[in-house]
């Protein structure tokens, strides 16, 4: 199977599929910016944003809502759009003196034909006006059935933080998730060494945790690049961070082990021993103490773990492909680095 | 098989006092690090003490656990693999390096009470924690110290092999102390016991599993 074309084919084709589908897939719209965040009950408030990707001088049903706490929304009076991605909402603030506190904070949801609807969570602040005027209660209303619906689409959701390099999941991630199974794969076959002592297995061994530890470096510097633009440094005190850091210095130190010794029979023994001992330290490195300690990456610190509302079905669609697309490069990337090692061996043997 | 390790233990023991220069020179080597970081220092905070005191445990450890695979020569090694089960060996290799890191910790414990305090506050959980974790760190050294010694160059690989290996017992470590010292408060510390112990588990069964592999060359 390993000679075989029809995998490499596939792997390429399905890493072809990924770049293409996962770079030029537009985002859906999101809202970048909003001017005037405090607004005060009884005034007429203008509400000026800066969308992403939004149509809003073509659309002619321009309108926007503010969700409040207690489920009910206001709607604009007015929209005045500027350019494609400018738009004023204006907005007729009642006073509501039900919720007895002073501020309370608005989601704004923005509604056209064109773009369908994009949400900026808890981003205006009403403030009470100290004099309550008349209580509107009709300004309120119960469900958001006025939106209009543009159809769907093929894109990616827009994420405040993340912007266009949201993309970055199909690299960043994919690279993290096959490392982990050839890494998984090495200490197999490392296993199997100590089991069987054919050089082979160890051959393929060393393969696979070589190839893995350069997805992880790949992973590490994709990952740097995200933090750049993300969180607006190369290099975080994240714990996950730091932990694959070390993960990738208890693997070079693999290769260290194995240049040191003289004896081809004894590295390779002592070499599969270390390798199952790494992968068995490096389970609680990698997984279980990130789960414990605050990190800015999903599954800790509230930002939700790979599976809910990250990751919705469009990036699916290119997330899991992209893995398997990843794994068999990396399958081949080991067979043609396992050969060299083995003709490096039989070549060994003649001399 | 109890009677035989205990044997082997109290072995160990006796050779390391009858070479009374190396013990002597591993406390002294803590001490006189002990004196130097306090010198430069003058004072610490509470953190810095932490800090120091596992980073200064764990490279005195690094120092006094690397022979344990070297001190006897190789016909000698000879003589207990005919001899003796590899487990029971690496058993009683574990508990008597567990017992030197031990005395090293008190050792360096004492120099750093002396010269700048102890601020440690919660006393069960910073022993409770620190038997946990000399535990971990004295498994991956015995461990990597058999792995160094069939290797060779012993001094370097062991450093460079078990540093990265001893990181997360080491971190959980830092983490529980801190909240021993009271720097942190944290109500999840019992999960962190916990898992320095399940880490500690993991360690020992796979080193029991695989030591064996190593031993027979």
């Amino acid at each position: 199977m390993m000679r075989q074309w029809w995998w490499k084919i596939s792997g390429v084709l399905i890493l072809l599929y990924t770049i293409i589908l996962g770079l030029l897939t537009p985002l859906k719209p999101g809202i970048v910016k909003i001017h005037n965040t405090q607004v005060t009950s009884g005034e007429v408030a203008e509400i000026e944003i800066v969308g992403y990707n939004t149509h809003f001088d073509e659309a002619s049903q321009n309108k926007a809502y503010l969700r409040l706490e207690n489920e009910k929304y206001l709607p604009s009076t007015n929209a005045i759009s500027h350019s494609f991605n400018e738009i004023t909402y204006i907005f007729d603030i009642p006073h509501f003196p039900e919720s007895g506190e002073k501020i309370v904070v608005a989601s704004l949801i923005i509604n056209n034909e064109i773009d369908g609807s994009a949400v900026l969570p808890a981003s205006v602040f009403i403030q009470q006006a100290p004099v309550p005027g008349a209580i509107h209660e009709g300004a309120f209303i119960d469900n958001l059935s006025g939106l209009v619906d543009p159809g769907w689409s093929f894109r990616f959701p827009y994420r405040s933080i993340l912007h266009e390099t949201i993309r970055n999941t199909f690299f960043h991630i994919t690279l993290w998730f096959s490392m982990f199974i050839m890494l998984g794969t090495g200490v197999f076959y490392a296993i199997r060494y100590l089991k069987y002592r054919r050089v082979n297995d160890d051959l393929k061994s060393r393969a696979l945790t070589s190839v893995s530890v350069l997805f992880g470096l790949l992973g590490l510097i994709t990952g740097s690049i995200w933090a750049r633009f993300t969180w607006g440094t190369w290099w975080t005190p994240d714990v996950k961070l730091n932990m694959t850091a070390v993960a990738m210095l208890i693997y070079l130190a693999y290769f260290v082990l194995r240049s040191s010794i003289k004896d081809q029979d004894q590295e390779a023994r002592l070499a599969s021993v270390y390798n199952v001992f790494a992968f068995v330290a490096l389970i609680p490195l990698v997984f279980v103490i990130p789960r414990l300690t605050d990190s800015l990456h999903p599954g800790s610190g509230g930002n939700p773990a790979l599976g809910g509302e990250d990751l919705d079905n469009t990036l699916r669609l290119v997330f899991y492909p992209a893995i398997l697309g990843f794994t068999l490069l990396g399958i081949w990337m080991t067979s043609l680095y396992y050969r060299i090692l083995n003709v490096k061996e039989k070549l060994l043997e003649k001399t | 098989m109890v009677n035989r390790i205990l044997h082997i233990i109290a072995k160990d023991f006796r050779v390391e006092f009858r070479q009374k220069h190396a013990i002597a020179g591993i406390l002294l080597f803590a001490v006189t690090v002990v004196f130097i970081v306090f010198k430069t220092f003058n004072t610490f905070t509470s953190q810095e003490w932490a800090l120091l005191l596992w980073i200064l445990v764990l490279f005195s450890g690094i120092n006094a656990v690397v022979k344990s695979f070297l001190q006897e020569s190789k016909g000698t090694y000879l003589y207990y693999y005919t001899l003796l089960d590899p487990v029971e060996v690496v058993l009683s290799k574990l508990v008597y390096n567990f017992l030197l890191c031990f005395v090293l910790f008190l050792v360096i414990l004492g120099c750093m009470a002396l010269f700048s305090g102890y601020p440690v506050r919660d006393h069960v959980l910073f022993f409770s924690s620190s038997l946990l974790g000399l535990a971990g760190i004295s498994i991956v050294y015995t461990m990597i110290s058999a792995l160094a010694a069939t290797g060779g160059h012993s001094g370097t690989l062991m450093s460079i092999l078990s540093l990265p290996l001893v990181l997360p017992v080491l971190l959980l470590l830092i983490k529980t102390t801190a909240v021993a010292l009271g720097l942190l408060t944290d109500s999840t510390v019992s999960t962190d016991l916990l898992l320095l112990a399940g880490i500690d588990g993991v360690l020992i069964s796979i080193c029991l599993i695989l030591f064996p592999i190593v031993w027979k060359s």
